[in-house]
């Protein structure tokens, strides 16, 4: 339900803007930020994740792209890059000296699916565009992660 | 154990989804069914969405207000459609065939609603459908010029294709000399003249406005100008770009 609702946001958001500002990736943020507490060990482990995201890319490309596929794409990538790298590091190692480590997993959120297209398709997107989306990102990224860490030393101790 | 096990099975689900997302990639640019699709799931988001467009348009007017533009912008807007609903009126009187049976004086406006990438110079969507009298073959207009003719209707919505698509073509006049040609986009958003004999005295600024012939689209509707010589063919017959005068890179809304 609570990504339903960050979708949505995200939605609402791009269409407030008119297309004006990049919205930052609520909804991978939302899916990211999951990922990083979930137990690898229950019976479905992070398979949720994955169907989440393509179900998210989908209906963000039928809304906003008009072609299924591109943030589908992007999105699973993402889902599965944070998989295999947070399933690399120990349960003891995941709150100390690892928020450079999160920091770069949610960034990925918000980097990779607007790039998948533009290295699929080519154009001329410059740097530039990347540059403003990723400022556009940084608080929220910040934000989710100063919670994330929080939460975690909490159930830490 | 389990933790294995969760761990081929995430890696086969992941893979499953990707080889799905590049399936979906391949084939539904090609699939007719996606307009639908979009259309539908444009109209299901259009209930949750609409509190967004409606601050979006109240943030707009007040932006406009308080640049003190409101009244002077609204103004312009309104002299450009009744600029445009002249035209059209002169075509008809002129001859030129009746598409629109609507009485109103002022033409017609309806937002844009979706732009997509993959056509980006082919065709837009907009958010006016066969409730509110669109048929196909409908010219559309920003800033009372041609920029396109509305290519698919449905209840709610419509696509239009824009002149700058590969597939679009009319025939066009250029008003000082007369001279006969296309219209043609090359879906790369320049919009081209074609078959005009060359050694005509055709020069950059001559406007450009549809032509009688065809029944497509009735004549005297404003297109552009003449920008510049594109190339010479062998066949002795010239194309030259055009200058849109509508702003095709920017449009939020269009007339119709």
């Amino acid at each position: 339900m609570t990504l339903v609702i960050l979708w949505l946001i995200q939605d609402l958001l791009t269409v407030f803007t008119g297309g004006g500002m990049q919205i930052p990736g609520l909804f991978m943020l939302g899916v990211v930020y999951r990922l990083l507490f979930s137990d690898n060990n229950n019976d479905d482990g992070n398979l949720w994740a994955i169907w989440s995201a393509f179900a998210g890319g989908i209906l963000w490309d039928i809304r906003w792209i008009g072609i299924p596929g591109f943030f589908t794409l992007g999105y699973v990538v993402v889902v599965l890059i944070v998989i295999q790298v947070w399933g690399i590091i120990p349960p003891q190692g995941r709150v100390s000296g690892s928020s450079l480590l999160v920091f770069i997993l949610l960034e990925c959120s918000q980097l990779i699916p607007p790039m998948l297209p533009v290295l699929i398709l080519g154009g001329n997107t410059g740097w530039g565009y990347f540059l403003m989306q990723q400022v556009y990102s940084l608080p929220a990224i910040l934000l989710t992660m100063y919670i994330y860490l929080q939460k975690a030393r909490d159930n830490q101790v | 154990m389990d933790n294995a096990r969760n761990n081929t099975r995430e890696l086969v689900h992941g893979l499953t989804a990707l080889i799905l997302a590049l399936f979906l990639l391949g084939v539904s640019s090609g699939l007719g069914v996606m307009k639908s699709i979009v259309d539908i799931w444009g109209a299901v988001l259009f209930i949750p969405e609409y509190p967004a467009v409606v601050m979006r348009e109240i943030y707009l007017s007040w932006r406009s207000w308080s640049r003190d533009k409101n009244i002077l912008s609204s103004e312009v807007s309104r002299l450009q459609n009744e600029n445009a609903y002249l035209r059209l009126e002169l075509a008809k009187i002129s001859g030129g065939k009746v598409f629109s049976d609507d009485k109103n004086s002022d033409m017609n406006t309806a937002r844009v609603t979706l732009r997509a990438p993959m056509s980006w110079w082919s065709e837009i969507r907009i958010d006016r459908g066969s409730k509110d009298n669109i048929t196909q073959g409908l010219p559309v207009f920003s800033r009372g010029y041609l920029i396109g003719r509305v290519s698919t209707v449905s209840t709610l919505s419509s696509w239009a294709e824009l002149i700058t698509s590969s597939s679009f073509m009319i025939p066009a006049v250029i008003e000082e000399t007369r001279e006969l040609g296309v219209v043609a986009g090359d879906g790369n958003g320049s919009v081209l003249l074609r078959y005009i004999p060359a050694g005509r005295g055709v020069r950059s600024g001559m406007k450009v406005s549809t032509a009688m012939i065809g029944e497509e689209l009735p004549p005297g509707l404003p297109i552009g100008q003449i920008a510049g010589e594109f190339n010479i063919g062998n066949d002795g017959y010239t194309t030259y770009r055009i200058e849109p005068g509508a702003d095709l890179s920017r449009f939020y809304t269009v007339n119709y």
